[in-house]
């Protein structure tokens, strides 16, 4: 076990390489630096040299890159130019809004998806089924900035329920982080919930043909035990798997969402980044969300390995 | 994006169980009557077509000028003048809406080409030939591993904003998806015993791939390229909706609701209006993805 | 001949002042204020950055030793008095008594001359000390500041709130461009700054009103803390900002849609606060490439625009039409060159057009969608220039590449750059006119050569001796400038601000001042 966890972090260190390469080159080929970002409106051109050498922007690319990566041997990720604050303490600051909103999205995406998968798959060919997979199809296809959108005009803007946006740290007012969250996460869980009952219910349809369900049956079990004992169980190999996708998706509609309601998380600080140019911002900030995500993988993988006894001998 | 394999996630479809097998008929045209009475599909194919349809014949549903501005009739709610109503410039969204869904249709079909033939070549080689199998699939990891949105962002930064430079940076999130799609085809179908035949019968690589492993992982292929496209449209409008899209004043859903962000309480129009165009849209596509999923996958067929 | 001039300073403010004769108190002490704030806030290093997002907030804490009152006019803030020498060679600042720092230290000319230290290192326009020979702290209460050579615009820069001087305790000299922790001597002290989301700040106790004012005029004068807390949230959409207000969320936000203003306008629970004046919407052209380095061609342009469409566009409908680089109320305001503004007329336009280069080919207007009026007034003007057949297009990239384009010498990439001059115009003539001036002149020049008749008015709106004269060559530069169409300047934009009615005193200005604002029961 410990064996295979080793192996999958030491596939996963090229693959971090390779994304530290692309970024540092992706940002420094862009037009554009954060001088002008720090310098505001109407800057004069001797302000953004004045900044630009003191930021240290004049040294040739292969110096700043020698230098970024030497750091990074050194265990450090540089400074944020725009937030003045080293890249991991600004990117820690700011995890707890995102990861709040995805565990919010989650409860809602597991909630939703397995709820209305299960019943359609239970009550295949019913008005249930067909209700459900319309909402999964309206679901996957509504685009979340949209849906955003909508449920601002319609519960903030006129009906004044939920506020319509801004973030309220959880320990320190927990309703007030509920209602702030919820109109954020109903968005982003939206197409994953869809997903998710999809799959669900596929998944469950294929196990409820297996031999041992028929099994089950014939030897006169009740349906509950049936389904719940041997058919979820079994439906949820696979779907664990589908949850580490999920994750990593809720990560890449944060940025969006994120947007939308003005949550100071992840996917606005690297907008923000990329936006204004925040070279070491963007370069560690991607970095550290990217390892993030492969560690995320890695534990699915672990999970599915506990989940199914077969994979453990693989 | 790995959606997309989510999305394509075959169900035991019954509507396919309970079909006739039709023996005596090509299987192209039993296929195509398959997909035909399919009801999924053809409800996706209307959709679709309806704004397909609408986009290509936009320059001749209406004469107005997407984007010419007439200050005085800004903000006109949907009305007998004005269809879908003006936005905050005086334009008319009908003819926006019109020409957005050209570029929607423009864009989502590029990037599906784009990925048909590099998701394809990089799928295939780095599934057929081991020896290229580990550099490319590590790139692809690379790729895959950013956040696909922001990665789009940081692309069309760089490329600067056009509505070509778009097609690229989508294709650049996308194609490490559908190659890594192709190449599990490929993988599978290298170790099937026809192609160990051909082989042994010392056929060339390429012929190989040619001749009897690409055909072969078609059809998961065409089932992934519909959902493609729908995910396309989307980030597409999404791309436009942060405003790293196509160049404005180009008409684009994403752009049209970021324009009306501003007056979403008292002209909630300028959004609603391409946003539910852009629903139909995808919406159109995934029935339709669906639909050609329940045909054409191969493991249905063979279970049958 | 020496001059006293903090007293006369105080006197004139006073006189043109408000009506209330005695000095300021709060009616109602107590409460918490948010501000909707649109843009968002990276820093609160008042020395490093220009940003309008941290200027709204860190005024309310910073404070510095000469700043400006309402009408522009420099007064002294931390500084009781100060003196110009004879031969405008030494100025001497005498301290005000009692100032003490966030963190409750009493100030003193060492935190002065520590400040200065840190600007002159990192401050963003250190290039104002440029005359400057050098500081010095004689004693506790005063601050000596010596010249190389005489500079009559001197205390105008130092005054200057673009990127003030501000006052810090001089252990914090040495912290980094972008990190100055937040400790001033402001009616308010930081207590939590979350990038992103929002700033909080409280009353501070040990605030020290100057007792030389009745009033707050400007950034400076009398000022108390009534509110307990005020807190900055960041709300970057704009409908968000409404709802947040209607709902008693808010309790005052920045920059609303005039259409959701002019819904609000029968509310009784709601203020509409216009700012006027927020900044000149411009566009300038590339002189160094062809066609706009054709005269013909620009005055072509010159004739084609209509500002009232362009300023509605750009707007929204909040814009006042007007001519050049000043404000109406502002002493060196000149409508000089009028003559040039808002032809409107494509007729004469297609003359030009007709004496001029120009073959047809394509002419780049370069804007951004990070700032929607610059972008909207780039859409007006290309349809008006279309309109008398210059193929007019657009070039929309985001902020910082287009300021990096457009700072390129000789750049064959555009041929008009969108921007807005905000806080240039609200300081006075003379750093506005310096952006006509290299390097870095803002029609881009070929090589960065300025024309030499432009820098020849230049030079005398820094060195005549007195302030009348400086304004009339202030006057004919305008003219000059705009006659020779190196700058297309569109109008004045107002920002409309809004409060919840039991809001009091709140006074847009060019930042949101906090003190001598309270809430109504």
């Amino acid at each position: 076990m410990i064996g295979v966890v080793l192996r999958r972090v030491a596939s996963a260190m090229p693959v971090l390489l390779i994304v530290s390469l692309i970024t540092f080159s992706l940002m420094r080929l862009i037009p554009g630096d954060p001088a002008a970002a720090i310098a505001g409106l109407a800057a004069t051109p001797q302000m953004i040299a004045q900044i630009r050498a003191d930021l240290g922007l004049d040294e040739p690319f292969l110096v700043q890159m020698a230098s970024w990566y030497g750091n990074l041997l050194q265990g450090s990720l540089g400074r944020s130019i725009l937030l003045g604050k080293p890249v991991v303490d600004a990117t820690f600051e700011r995890l707890p809004v995102t990861l709040g909103l995805s565990a919010y999205a989650m409860v809602l995406t597991l909630l939703i998806g397995l709820l209305s998968g299960i019943i359609a798959a239970l009550r295949q060919n019913t008005m249930i089924d067909q209700i459900a997979m319309a909402f999964a199809m309206i679901g996957i296809s509504l685009p979340s900035f949209f849906l955003g959108l909508l449920m601002i005009i319609l519960f903030a803007v006129h009906l004044g329920w939920l506020p319509s946006g801004g973030y309220v740290p959880f320990w320190s007012d927990p309703w007030g982080w509920f209602r702030a969250m919820t109109m954020p996460a109903v968005s982003l869980a939206m197409l994953q919930a869809g997903l998710l009952a999809r799959i669900t219910r596929s998944t469950m349809l294929e196990v409820l043909r297996q031999d041992y369900i028929r099994t089950a049956r014939a030897k006169g079990l009740p349906p509950r035990r049936v389904i719940f004992r041997h058919a979820l169980a079994n439906a949820l190999i696979p779907i664990t798997t589908v949850i580490g996708i999920i994750i990593s998706l809720m990560i890449s509609g944060s940025v969006v969402t994120e947007a939308l309601f003005s949550l100071p998380g992840i996917g606005q600080l690297l907008t923000q980044a990329v936006l204004g140019r925040d070279y070491p911002m963007v370069q560690g900030g991607l970095l550290l969300v990217t390892a993030l995500l492969v560690m995320v993988n890695i534990l699915v993988d672990v999970a599915y390995a506990l989940l199914d006894p077969r994979v453990r001998y693989e | 994006m790995s959606e997309i394999a989510l999305a394509a996630v075959a169900e035991p479809a019954d509507d396919l169980a309970e079909d006739v097998p039709e023996k005596r008929v090509h299987p192209a045209v039993a296929t195509f009557k398959r997909l035909f009475h399919h009801r999924l599909f053809i409800t996706g194919l209307v959709l679709f077509g309806v704004i397909a349809i609408a986009a290509a014949l936009a320059p001749w549903i209406t004469t107005a000028n997407p984007n010419r501005l007439a200050m005085r009739s800004k903000f006109l709610p949907p009305g007998e003048d004005w269809i879908f109503g003006t936005d905050s410039f005086g334009r008319s969204l009908w003819a926006r809406t019109l020409y957005g869904a050209q570029l929607s249709m423009m864009i989502g079909g590029s990037v599906v080409l784009i990925n048909a033939i590099f998701g394809t070549l990089v799928g295939a080689v780095a599934g057929y030939f081991r020896a290229a199998d580990n550099a490319l699939m590590r790139v692809n990891d690379a790729l895959m591993a950013f956040p696909a949105i922001l990665l789009a962002i940081a692309v069309t930064a760089v490329l600067g904003p056009s509505t070509m430079n778009v097609i690229i940076a989508l294709g650049i999130v996308y194609v490490p998806r559908t190659a890594r799609i192709v190449r599990a085809s490929v993988i599978v179908l290298r170790e099937m015993e026809y192609v160990q035949a051909a082989v042994a019968a010392g056929a060339g690589h390429w012929r190989i791939l040619r001749r009897h492993i690409l055909p072969n992982a078609m059809a998961p292929m065409i089932v992934q390229l519909s959902f493609l496209f729908a995910y396309a449209v989307l980030s597409e409008a999404t791309l436009s909706f942060l405003g790293v899209g196509a160049v404005p004043p180009t008409p684009t859903w994403g752009g049209m609701m970021a324009e009306g962000r501003d007056f979403m309480r008292d002209a909630p129009w300028i959004i609603a209006i391409p946003g539910v165009a852009l629903m139909i849209t995808v919406m159109g596509l995934n029935m339709l993805g669906d639909g050609l999923r329940d045909v054409l996958d191969p493991r249905l067929r063979i279970q049958q | 001949m020496q001059r006293f001039l903090g007293v006369a300073f105080a006197a004139a403010t006073l006189a043109a002042g408000s009506a209330a004769a005695a000095t300021f108190t709060c009616p109602r002490t107590g409460g918490d204020l948010v501000f909707g704030q649109e843009a968002n806030i990276n820093s609160l290093d008042q020395m490093t950055s220009n940003t309008i997002s941290t200027r709204n907030i860190a005024m309310n804490m910073f404070e510095s030793l000469m700043t400006r009152d309402e009408n522009n006019n420099a007064i002294p803030e931390l500084a009781e008095s100060y003196e110009e020498s004879a031969d405008k060679l030494t100025y001497t600042f005498k301290l005000r008594q009692g100032v003490k720092f966030h963190n409750g230290k009493e100030m003193t000319s060492a935190d002065v001359l520590a400040s200065f230290d840190r600007y002159g290192r990192v401050g963003l326009f250190r290039s104002m000390f440029d005359q400057v020979e050098g500081w010095s702290a004689p004693d506790a209460n005063t601050f000596v500041i010596r010249m190389k050579a005489p500079q009559p615009t001197f205390i105008e820069l130092l005054s200057s709130f673009s990127v003030p001087v501000v006052i810090i305790p001089a252990e914090l000299k040495d912290d980094p461009p972008q990190q100055l922790r937040t400790i001033g001597t402001g009616a308010f002290q930081l207590v939590e700054f979350v990038p992103g989301s929002h700033v909080r700040m409280r009353r501070y106790d040990g605030y020290k009103p100057n007792t030389r004012f009745e009033q707050r005029t400007g950034f400076g004068g009398y000022k108390v803390a009534c509110l307990d807390t005020v807190t900055f949230r960041v709300v970057t959409e704009a409908s968000a900002r409404v709802a947040g207000l209607e709902t008693g969320e808010l309790q005052a936000v920045e920059d609303i849609p005039t259409k959701a203003a002019a819904a609000m306008r029968n509310n009784r629970n709601i203020t509409l606060l216009p700012l006027e004046n927020w900044w000149i919407q411009i566009a300038l052209p590339n002189t160094a490439i062809a066609p706009t380095n054709d005269l013909n061609f620009r005055k072509a342009v010159q004739a084609a625009l209509g500002m009232e469409d362009i300023m509605d566009a750009a707007t929204d409908g909040n814009f006042r039409l007007n001519v050049g680089f000043q404000y109406p109320h502002q002493a060196s305001f000149s409508d000089a060159g009028k003559e040039t503004y808002n032809i409107n007329d494509p007729a004469v336009a297609k003359r030009y057009l007709a004496q001029s280069s120009y073959k047809g080919e394509p002419v780049i207007l370069l804007t951004n969608r990070d700032y929607p009026p610059m972008y909207n007034s780039a859409l007006v003007m290309q349809q008006q220039l279309q309109a008398v057949g210059i193929k007019a297009e657009l070039r929309v990239v985001d902020w910082p590449t287009s300021v990096q384009m457009s700072q390129k010498v000789n750049s064959t990439e555009f041929n008009f750059f969108f921007t807005g001059w905000g806080t240039q115009p609200a300081l006075g003539a003379l750093p506005t006119m310096q952006f006509f001036v290299a390097p870095g002149a803002q029609y881009r020049p070929r090589d960065d050569k300025d024309d030499p008749d432009v820098l020849a008015l230049f030079r005398e709106m820094n060195t005549l001796a007195t302030e009348a004269e400086r304004n009339q060559a202030f006057a004919r530069m305008q003219k000059l400038v705009l006659e020779r169409a190196y700058a297309f300047p569109f109008g004045a934009l107002t920002k409309i601000q809004a409060s919840r009615a039991n809001v009091k005193g709140f006074v847009p200005f060019r930042i949101p001042r906090m003190a001598n604002v309270w809430l109504e029961n």
